[in-house]
């Protein structure tokens, strides 16, 4: 990997992240007031396609011999292996585009000997880029943040409070019935429930829509927690290095697992802060069963 | 009342909400920038009561004839008269500004005859002003007319709408029953399996996401009339409806604590997901009072 120079793909992977987003604010349905939300899923697939295939063109031209793995292009049984793998999620947060809520973006990442080791997650809505490089840090520019070292802020210890003082973060799923469905909901409501009932009371929970953006919202140390089983490596991969270089740590969504894969699906991740594994610890306390979601 | 006298109080309430969103960003540089950790509950607090104080005092000096009512000087059981009163949330979505997430705005509305007729939802995080004057339609930072999209796309059912549910503050009893199941069933594959649910932390930018049309239905039970009423305004000129979150109301108050918010659609598609989503309720919320 030595020979591999990380901040030319990271300048390239921006440039990329920029041009994509222009063509998801060009699609955008509600900028053009036109099309109905029942027709529109169509156009999405479109602009999916469309902007996985301009990503796919540029980097295949200028990397050939790297691997190429996109949600768009990638078929059942495909194996993330050790070689330079560009690990790119066209639009994450399609549900939000769909219907324009303005939390979705592009993700792309960079996973070396199965380790992400470049990230850029670009939201186009907000303008908001989160970029990170292994061992170089991780950035947040935006119209708010000129180029912003994250977290944002000084990760809080958790040991004062636990998990009761935090903000989690999980999501929906759009699979939404059988073990994994009951699994999820059963632990929403124990992580939020009072303590007398034997919750967690954590502060809240927020849902908004895309994997990405959610590991680098705990990147920026804004909510703490991020629990989520189901999302693919293309969701992952790019916040995975934005995260680790904001401090934070990735483990299973799973009571147990210290050390997940980037393409496990199942991730467990905090920001940085004193006593962290003391809160997934208490975290796993709550995931009432066990997420049945293998690669 | 004059819609000259309404503008004028529109403007003011913008400028009350431009002031009052730059003492956020001020006291909560994190969420802005980097290089600051005094963040704390304590820290929310203050800002919280310093902004209303801005808020109200500057409306009692231009308008010492109307009533205010304010979340932090909220006296319990008080009711709004029919008088005109201005209602104050200085900060709605408290939780995202003590952890940082940019989901924060004030919310400031002007009722008559507990009615809204201007409401002003500014978040200074994303810099998105969301204004309405009754009868003059909304607007997202001045100019861009609400809904974003047509205002008569169908709304064909729960099963294709975005829906925003907040977790809210009361974990256990009935109301608490009554939100979680529903929650789970809006969401589920056996149940309604409603395209999904967002939950982003504050009533006033839900409100005002339904005004928009980027989010199709949002139903809540236990917010207060600050939290509600401006974004009610919104959402009305922005041809969304408001009904209550429990079942067989249409006519719900700005202060029932009982909301149900569905964008602007066709009047018989609005009609159908409300009664959609009464028949799908699991309990009936209770607030003894309201």
């Amino acid at each position: 990997m030595s020979d591999i120079n990380l901040q030319e793909i990271h300048d390239f992977l921006i440039t990329l992240a920029r041009a994509g987003g222009e063509m998801i604010t060009q699609a955008q349905p509600t900028t053009s007031r036109t099309g109905s939300k029942t027709n529109i899923a169509d156009l999405v697939t479109e602009t999916d396609k469309a902007i996985e295939k301009m990503l796919s063109d540029k980097i295949r031209e200028k990397y050939p011999t790297f691997e190429f793995m996109g949600e768009e292009t990638y078929k059942p049984g495909d194996i993330l292996t050790p070689s330079p793998t560009f690990i790119i999620d066209p639009i994450d947060g399609t549900t939000n585009f769909i219907h324009g809520f303005p939390y979705a973006c592009i993700s792309l990442g960079l996973a070396v000997d199965l380790e992400p080791v470049v990230g850029v997650v670009y939201n186009p809505l907000t303008q908001q880029l989160f970029t990170g490089i292994k061992g170089h840090g991780s950035y947040l520019t935006s119209p708010f943040h000129d180029r912003e070292k994250l977290p944002l802020r000084e990760g809080e210890s958790f040991e004062d409070g636990g998990l009761s003082r935090c903000l989690v973060i999980t999501e929906w799923g759009t699979d939404r019935s059988g073990v994994n469905y009951d699994v999820k909901v059963n632990t929403f409501r124990k992580l939020c429930a009072s303590k007398e009932d034997g919750g967690a009371m954590v502060r809240s929970i927020r849902s908004l829509g895309s994997g990405a953006l959610n590991l680098c919202t705990v990147a920026a140390g804004w909510a703490d927690v991020y629990w989520e089983g189901g999302n693919r490596v293309w969701d992952v991969c790019a916040g995975w290095v934005v995260l680790k270089e904001a401090g934070g740590e990735i483990v299973d969504a799973n009571p147990g697992g210290w050390k997940p894969r980037v393409d496990g699906r199942k991730y467990l991740a905090v920001r940085g802060g004193e006593g962290w594994q003391m809160v997934v610890k208490e975290f796993w306390g709550c995931v009432e069963g066990e997420l049945q979601i293998g690669m | 009342m004059t819609l000259a006298e309404l503008t004028q109080i529109h403007d003011f309430l913008i400028e009350l909400a431009l002031r009052g969103g730059q003492m956020m960003l001020d006291a909560n540089p994190s969420a802005s920038t980097s290089g600051s950790k005094k963040n704390s509950v304590d820290l929310v607090t203050d800002t919280d009561k310093s902004i209303e104080k801005m808020v109200l005092t500057n409306l009692k000096y231009k308008y010492p004839n109307y009533d205010l009512l304010g979340e932090e000087s909220y006296i319990p059981g008080r009711k709004l008269s029919d008088n005109p009163t201005f209602i104050c949330d200085p900060i709605d979505g408290t939780i995202n500004f003590v952890h940082g997430v940019p989901n924060v705005c004030i919310s400031l509305a002007f009722v008559i005859k507990k009615i809204p007729v201007v409401g002003v939802v500014y978040n200074p995080f994303q810099n998105r002003l969301f204004t309405a004057i009754k009868g003059k339609g909304a607007f997202l930072n001045r100019t861009e007319r609400l809904p974003l999209r047509d205002s008569m796309e169908p709304l064909p059912g729960l099963n294709k709408a975005l829906v925003a549910i907040e977790w809210g503050s009361e974990r256990k009893g009935n109301n608490w029953d009554v939100r979680t199941k529903t929650m789970v069933k809006l969401a589920s594959q056996g149940g309604t399996m409603c395209h999904s649910v967002r939950c982003q932390g504050s009533a006033a930018l839900d409100m005002c996401g339904v005004a928009a049309g980027y989010l199709d239905v949002f139903w809540e039970g236990g917010c207060w009339a600050w939290d509600v009423a401006a974004g009610w305004c919104i959402l009305t000129e922005a041809g969304g409806i408001v009904a209550d979150a429990n079942p067989g109301n249409w006519k719900p108050t700005v202060e029932g604590r009982r909301y149900l918010a569905v964008r602007s659609a066709p009047a018989e598609d609005q009609i159908a997901v409300v009664e959609e989503l009464w028949d799908t309720m699991e309990g009936r919320f209770e607030f003894p009072g309201f």
